[in-house]
């Protein structure tokens, strides 16, 4: 799915750097999110996923780089963009001897306008909790209050950094409808996840980071597109094939043993089968779990990082 | 609802949901002034020991200094006018008559119906010693009462004079003392919720809201005030109820420094969350300037008893001017500095304090 970027974008960031000492934690990052869209930035731990999104709320300087969020040139008038946007934090932030409902209660005297707080506590599915201080409430808990507080001022950008972590499933599937629901509603969304199927679900786009870098960006088609032309035929390793063999076969590109695993990453699904069959009925073998997928966002992840998604 | 109020608010709620630090503060000042009070108070129950001044040496005179020795078991010391004075500043005498010369003439005339105005003594009490001059005042009137029997206008009228001596009653002394120590520590111990805050990345949090930052100060500094005035009631409430501490000055004046005071030490408390890192850092860095604080500023022991060295350091610290300032305006205690020097030492380091924290704090 493409997103036509009409008028100029609501993120516009060119060249963003910012150096920790020895740290290049941002190494020269551009990208545009269009209003309406939910972007995703995607990475490794130490990426510079959280310093970035943190540059673009006006929460720490930036070295160099320029960036524009809704018009606003954040490293001179980050409190113009202040009542317009919603963030939540890596780590939610609360008061800790405050209830659910004064927090919320408390953050929305910040704003001029602010929804109100039973519709962000149903939203966010607690209400069963309400009237608890938010120190005795669950991680996945305290992560849904801090998106409740990123909503209170029905903000035009919500910033979302790491919504799900800590999530348990249905808590999970329930935010990511939320996030949709926003998207709905016309609001733009940028979140950093580590999550390849929250990536998926959601992002109308996404760059993936490592070392303070995007290594690539686009819709999860064609991020995957884009280097796997090829669907991946997979079965259980058997021992007695030879990798020379299998890349012998009909329409394969490459072949990749990944754990107890045998990848054959193919442009025409039908001929490699066929003959793959073949070849294990000469040898008296039988491929187990035999099965065809499209290369997904995890593949991409491996190959452009060399490590796995999820820690 | 107003971001300032609403934040207040929420800081109150905090503060008072912390039930240890609720109790240390208020509790803290309170035992001390108990335990203080309770092991100072003997002492009284005795007799008087007045000063006595004739300047008649008449007859009616002697009548007068007989009738004070006979009520209860009062003691009079005959003294010159300036060695009487003297001897009740240090302590010696409780307080001091002074018969007037021409005593006994306006006397005879009294009772002759002759007189154009009543005959007057002269009686200086302590104004902050209020359970002595209670008593010297009930010893005059029953003294008076006597020589004015009849219902003719009175011969004899007491004319009252106070001087100020330099022992205190201990308690008098000692509450107000208290007082600036708690409001030290109200306003000191404002930066351990701030660090805590910060390290919870809650400020951060807040600084992406359009709140501005003199909103969140100034929903802590009004908190804080909050907490002191509280505090100053109880304090002062306990001094007079249990231990008959008379307030001499005005109330408005002791409120006025307990504020001055409070801020004072609140911009102190910014400049320790301003360089401590951590909760515990700014913990400690508390204590180490509270404690000296506490030894140094003339509540436990006399400044001018104190090494050269120390004395230095008694004459910088805002805690000697805040207590010195509270027991002026609160029971007339002796002055260790004019007010004015006191409320100028006392901005002096609320402006200094929040001048430096205004350009260090870190908000994340
Ligand atoms: N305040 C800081 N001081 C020093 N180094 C920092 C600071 N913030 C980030 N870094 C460093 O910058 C790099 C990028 O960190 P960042 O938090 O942006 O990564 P991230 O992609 O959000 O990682 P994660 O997925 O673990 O949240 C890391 O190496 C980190 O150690
Ligand atoms: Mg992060």
């Amino acid at each position: 799915m493409t997103v036509a970027i009409g008028g100029s974008p609501v993120i516009r960031v060119r060249g963003l750097t910012k150096r920790y000492g020895d740290v290049q934690a941002v190494a020269g990052v551009d990208f545009d999110v269009a209003g309406g869209e939910i972007f995703g930035l995607l990475g490794p731990n130490g990426a510079g996923k959280t310093t970035t999104v943190e540059i673009l709320e006006g929460l720490r300087p930036a070295d160099g780089g320029e960036v524009s969020v809704l018009g606003v040139d954040v490293t001179r008038d980050a409190d113009a963009l202040k009542p317009r946007i919603g963030i939540s934090l890596q780590t939610a932030a609360l008061y800790p001897k405050l209830t659910v409902t004064e927090v919320i209660d408390l953050f929305r005297s910040f704003y001029a306008t602010s929804r109100p707080t039973a519709e962000l506590i149903a939203d966010l599915d607690l209400g069963e909790r309400k009237n608890a201080q938010t120190k005795v409430l669950s991680g996945g808990q305290r992560q849904r209050l801090a998106v409740a507080l990123a909503l209170v001022n029905d903000p035009e950008l919500v910033f979302l950094d790491e919504p799900t972590t800590g999530l348990d499933p249905a808590a999970r599937r329930s935010l990511w409808d939320l996030v949709l629901g926003l998207k709905a509603a016309g609001r733009t969304v940028l979140l950093t996840t580590h999550y390849m199927e929250e990536a998926e679900v959601l992002c109308d786009r996404l760059a993936i980071m490592d070392h303070g870098k995007i290594l690539e960006m686009g819709t999860v088609d064609e991020l995957v597109m884009k280097r796997f032309h090829e669907r991946a035929v997979r079965f259980d390793r058997l021992p007695e094939l030879t990798t020379a063999e299998l890349e012998a076969l009909p329409a394969v590109a490459s072949v990749k043993a990944d754990g107890g695993e045998m990848l054959l990453y193919t442009s025409d699904v039908g001929p490699t089968i066929g003959a793959l069959l073949a070849l294990t009925e000469r040898r008296g073998l039988e491929p187990q779990n035999l099965a065809i997928r499209r290369a997904t966002l995890e593949d991409v992840f491996l190959d452009l990082t060399g490590r796995a998604l999820r820690d | 609802m107003n971001a300032l109020v609403a934040l207040t608010i929420a800081n109150i709620k905090s503060y008072v949901r912390d039930r240890a630090a609720l109790f240390w503060t208020l509790a803290f000042p309170l035992i001390f002034i108990f335990m203080f009070g309770f092991i100072f108070q003997g002492g009284g129950g005795g007799g008087l020991t007045l000063g006595w001044v004739d300047h008649d040496a008449s007859p009616e005179s002697a009548e007068l200094h007989r009738a004070f020795t006979a009520l209860r078991s009062n003691e009079l010391v005959e003294l010159p006018e300036a060695e009487a004075r003297a001897q009740m500043q240090d302590g010696e005498v409780d307080a001091v008559i002074v018969v007037p010369d021409g005593y006994g003439e306006a006397i005879t005339a009294g009772t002759a119906g002759s007189a154009t105005a009543p005959a007057s003594i002269t009686v200086i009490t302590d104004p902050s010693r209020s359970d002595l001059a209670g008593s010297v005042y009930q010893a005059v009137g029953a003294v008076l009462g006597i020589v004015n029997l009849g219902g003719r206008p009175p011969l004899v009228v007491p004319d009252p004079q106070t001087i100020q001596t330099e022992n205190l009653n201990f308690i008098s002394y000692f509450v107000p003392s208290m007082l600036g120590l708690s409001v030290m520590q109200v306003g000191i111990f404002a930066a351990i919720p701030l660090v805590a805050d910060r390290e919870k990345l809650i400020l951060k949090r807040l600084a992406a809201t359009p709140l501005r930052r003199w909103q969140l100060v100034g929903s802590n500094v009004l908190m804080r005030l909050l907490i002191a005035m509280v505090q100053a009631v109880i304090i002062v409430a306990v001094g007079v109820v249990f231990f008959g501490v008379e307030v001499t000055g005005s109330i408005a004046a002791v409120a006025a420094f307990v504020i001055l005071g409070a801020m004072a030490f609140l911009a102190l408390g910014y400049v320790v969350a301003s360089f401590a890192a951590t909760e515990d850092a700014a913990n400690g860095m508390t204590s180490v300037i509270q404690f000296p604080m506490m030894f140094l500023s003339g509540t436990f022991f006399p400044i001018d008893s104190m090494p050269d060295v120390l004395q230095g350091v008694a004459r910088v610290i805002p805690l000697t001017y805040l207590s010195d300032a509270l027991r002026q305006v609160m029971v007339s205690g002796a002055a260790f500095a004019p007010l004015w020097v006191c409320a100028a030492v006392l901005l002096g380091w609320l402006v200094v304090c929040f001048a430096i924290a205004a350009v260090k704090f870190r908000w994340q």
